[in-house]
C-alpha cells in the first residue's frame, strides 16, 4: 500500500512541482526587473 | 444509469486501502480542469487564427465557467448517489470531448464549434469533476475535511499553473516559428487545434486514474482513534443530515451564497485586471515603472498565493473553525482593500503583498465552503448541495469584471488609467465584502426541523 500511495502521490506531485517552479521563474522578473 | 464497474457499490474500500490514496486522486481531477484558467496562453492566437475580437474569444472561458455552475447545481444529486468513481468518470470523459470538439472547431475555422465543445461540454465536464471528489474527502477525513478539502481544491488552482508554460511549450513543438519566450510571438491555429489534441488525451488518462484510485468508506468506518463525538461538541457543527432539496430552503444555505459570491467576486475583481492593474498603479505619464514582463511575474506569484491560499487557510479552519475563517477573509479582506486603494500605489512590494494574501482569501474562500456546508448541512448531501452553492460562483464570475470594467471603463482608456482610476472600483468590493461580513455574522445552527426524519427522531428520543 506504502508503494501505491507514493505512486499516486508522485503521479500529482510531479506536474503540480514542475508547474510551481515555472511559476516561481516568472515571478521572479517582478523584484529582478 | 452506470455501467457496473462505476457503481457507488463497486468502490467500497476494503480493509487495508488508505485514506491517504483519495486526495490524489481527487488532484488529479482537479490539476486537469484548473486548466481553465490558463486560456490566455493561447487567446491571441485564436483571435488571429479566427480573424475575431479578445471579447468572442473571451466568451468560449465564460460559457465555461457558465457551465460548470450549472452543471455542478444540477447534477450535484446524480454526484452523490452514483458515488466519486462514475463522476470522475463523466467528467473525464466530458472535459477531454470538450478538448477534441473545440480541436475540430480551430481546424475547420468554426468558432461556434470552440464555444460548444469547449465551453458547454468541457464546461459540464468542469462542474461535475470540481464536485465529483468533494463528498468522499469529506468522508474519509471527517477529523480534518478542511484538510482534505483544501488539498483538493488546491489542485484547482494548480492545474493553470501546470497547464500555462506546458501549452506554451507544445506549441513551440507544433509552430516553429512560435517563440514561447517572446511575448510578440503568436503561435498558428495549427498548433493550437493539437495542442487542444494533446491535452484532451493526457487530461483523459490522468482523470481516468483518479477515477480508478478514488473509493469510498464502509458506513461503520472511521479514522483510528477518532471520536465522531467531538464533532457535536463544537459550535455550528451537525451531527444531523439535511438534503440538498431542503438545504436550499433555509437562510443558512442562502447566506453562505451571499458570502461565496461577494468574496469570489472581490477576488475576481483583481485576477480579472492583475496584469494591467500593477503597471497603472506605478504609471508616470504614458510609461509604468513595472514592466510588462514583471507584470507577468505578479500574474504567476498570484496564481501561488491563489493555490496556497486553498490548502493553507482551509487547514487553518480545522483548528478555528469555519466562521471565524470567514471573518478573517472578509474582516481583514475589507482592511486590504481599502489599504490597495489609500495607500497601494506608495510601493510595489506593498501592493504585492496586499494584492498576494487578497488572492489568498479568495482561494482560501472557495477550499473552505465545502467544509462549512459540512457543519451546517452534515454530510447527507454535501456534494449536491456543494453544486447548488457553486452558482454563486458563476453569478461571481459575471459580477467581478462588471463591476470593474464598467468603473474603468468611465475613467479612461486602457494603457492611460492610473491608480486613482481603480479606487471606485476596489471601494465598491469593499462595500461587497461588508455585505459578506453581515451574511457570515448572521448564520446559525441549522433549525431541526431541516433535518432528515431519522435525524429528528433521534433527537427527540435524546430530548426525551
Amino acid at each position: 500500500m506504502t508503494a501505491r500511495i507514493t505512486v499516486a502521490w508522485a503521479l500529482v506531485g510531479v506536474p503540480l512541482a514542475y508547474g510551481v517552479v515555472e511559476t516561481v521563474r516568472k515571478a521572479v522578473t517582478l523584484f529582478s526587473g | 444509469m452506470v455501467p457496473s464497474f462505476l457503481a457507488r457499490e463497486r468502490v467500497v474500500a476494503g480493509p487495508g486501502y488508505s485514506r491517504w490514496l483519495i486526495p490524489p486522486a481527487a488532484l488529479a481531477v482537479h490539476l486537469c480542469i484548473g486548466q481553465v484558467y490558463a486560456t490566455s496562453v493561447y487567446k491571441t492566437a485564436l483571435v488571429q487564427h479566427f480573424d475575431s475580437s479578445l471579447t468572442a474569444v473571451g466568451v468560449i472561458f465564460s460559457i465555461a465557467i457558465v457551465m460548470l455552475g450549472l452543471s455542478a447545481a444540477v447534477a450535484g444529486t446524480w454526484v452523490d448517489t452514483h458515488g466519486p468513481r462514475a463522476a470522475m468518470a463523466v467528467a473525464a470523459v466530458f472535459w477531454s470531448t470538450g478538448f477534441l470538439v473545440a480541436a475540430v472547431g480551430i481546424g475547420t475555422g468554426q468558432l461556434w464549434l470552440v464555444y460548444l465543445g469547449y465551453g458547454v461540454i468541457g464546461g459540464i465536464g468542469l462542474g461535475i469533476g470540481y464536485i465529483s471528489p468533494v463528498s468522499t474527502l469529506i468522508k474519509w477525513f471527517p477529523d480534518r475535511p478542511g484538510l482534505a478539502t483544501g488539498m483538493a481544491i488546491m489542485g484547482f488552482g494548480g492545474g493553470a499553473l501546470i497547464a500555462s508554460p506546458l501549452s506554451a511549450r507544445l506549441m513551440a513543438l507544433y509552430d516553429s516559428s512560435y517563440d514561447a519566450t517572446d511575448p510578440a510571438s503568436v503561435p498558428d491555429g495549427h498548433a493550437v487545434m493539437l495542442l487542444f489534441v494533446t491535452l484532451g488525451l493526457v487530461y483523459l488518462c490522468f482523470m481516468l486514474f483518479g477515477a480508478y484510485t478514488v473509493r469510498v468508506p464502509a458506513d461503520d468506518w472511521k479514522p483510528e482513534g477518532w471520536d465522531p463525538g467531538e464533532v457535536a461538541e463544537k459550535p455550528l457543527v451537525t451531527t444531523a443530515s439535511v438534503s440538498a432539496a431542503n438545504a436550499i430552503r433555509t437562510p443558512q444555505f442562502w447566506l453562505l451564497w451571499v458570502v461565496l459570491f461577494c468574496n469570489v467576486t472581490a477576488g475576481i475583481g483583481i485576477l480579472e485586471q492583475a496584469a494591467p492593474m500593477i503597471q497603472d498603479f506605478f504609471r508616470d505619464g504614458a510609461d509604468s515603472s513595472v514592466s510588462a514582463a514583471a507584470a507577468a511575474g505578479f500574474v504567476g506569484l498570484l496564481s501561488i498565493a491563489n493555490m496556497a491560499g486553498r490548502f493553507v487557510w482551509s487547514s487553518t479552519s480545522d483548528v478555528i473553525g469555519r466562521k471565524p475563517i470567514y471573518l478573517l477573509y472578509l474582516g481583514v479582506g475589507i482592511a486590504l482593500y481599502v489599504m490597495l486603494a489609500v495607500v497601494g500605489d506608495e510601493s510595489t512590494l506593498l501592493f504585492v503583498l496586499l494584492a498576494a494574501v487578497i488572492i489568498s482569501f479568495y482561494g482560501g474562500g472557495f477550499a473552505t465552503v465545502p467544509a462549512y456546508l459540512r457543519d451546517l448541512f452534515g454530510t447527507f448531501q454535501v456534494g449536491a448541495i456543494h453544486g447548488r452553492l457553486l452558482t454563486a460562483w458563476s453569478a461571481a464570475g459575471i459580477a467581478g469584471p462588471l463591476i470593474v470594467n464598467k468603473f474603468l471603463d468611465a475613467r479612461g482608456t486602457p494603457g492611460e488609467l492610473v491608480a486613482a482610476d481603480y479606487r471606485p472600483g476596489l471601494l465598491t468590493m469593499v462595500a461587497l465584502l461588508v455585505v459578506g461580513l453581515v451574511a457570515n455574522l448572521l448564520i446559525r445552527q441549522v433549525d431541526s426541523r431541516f433535518h432528515e426524519d431519522s435525524d429528528r427522531s433521534d433527537l427527540e428520543g435524546v430530548s426525551a
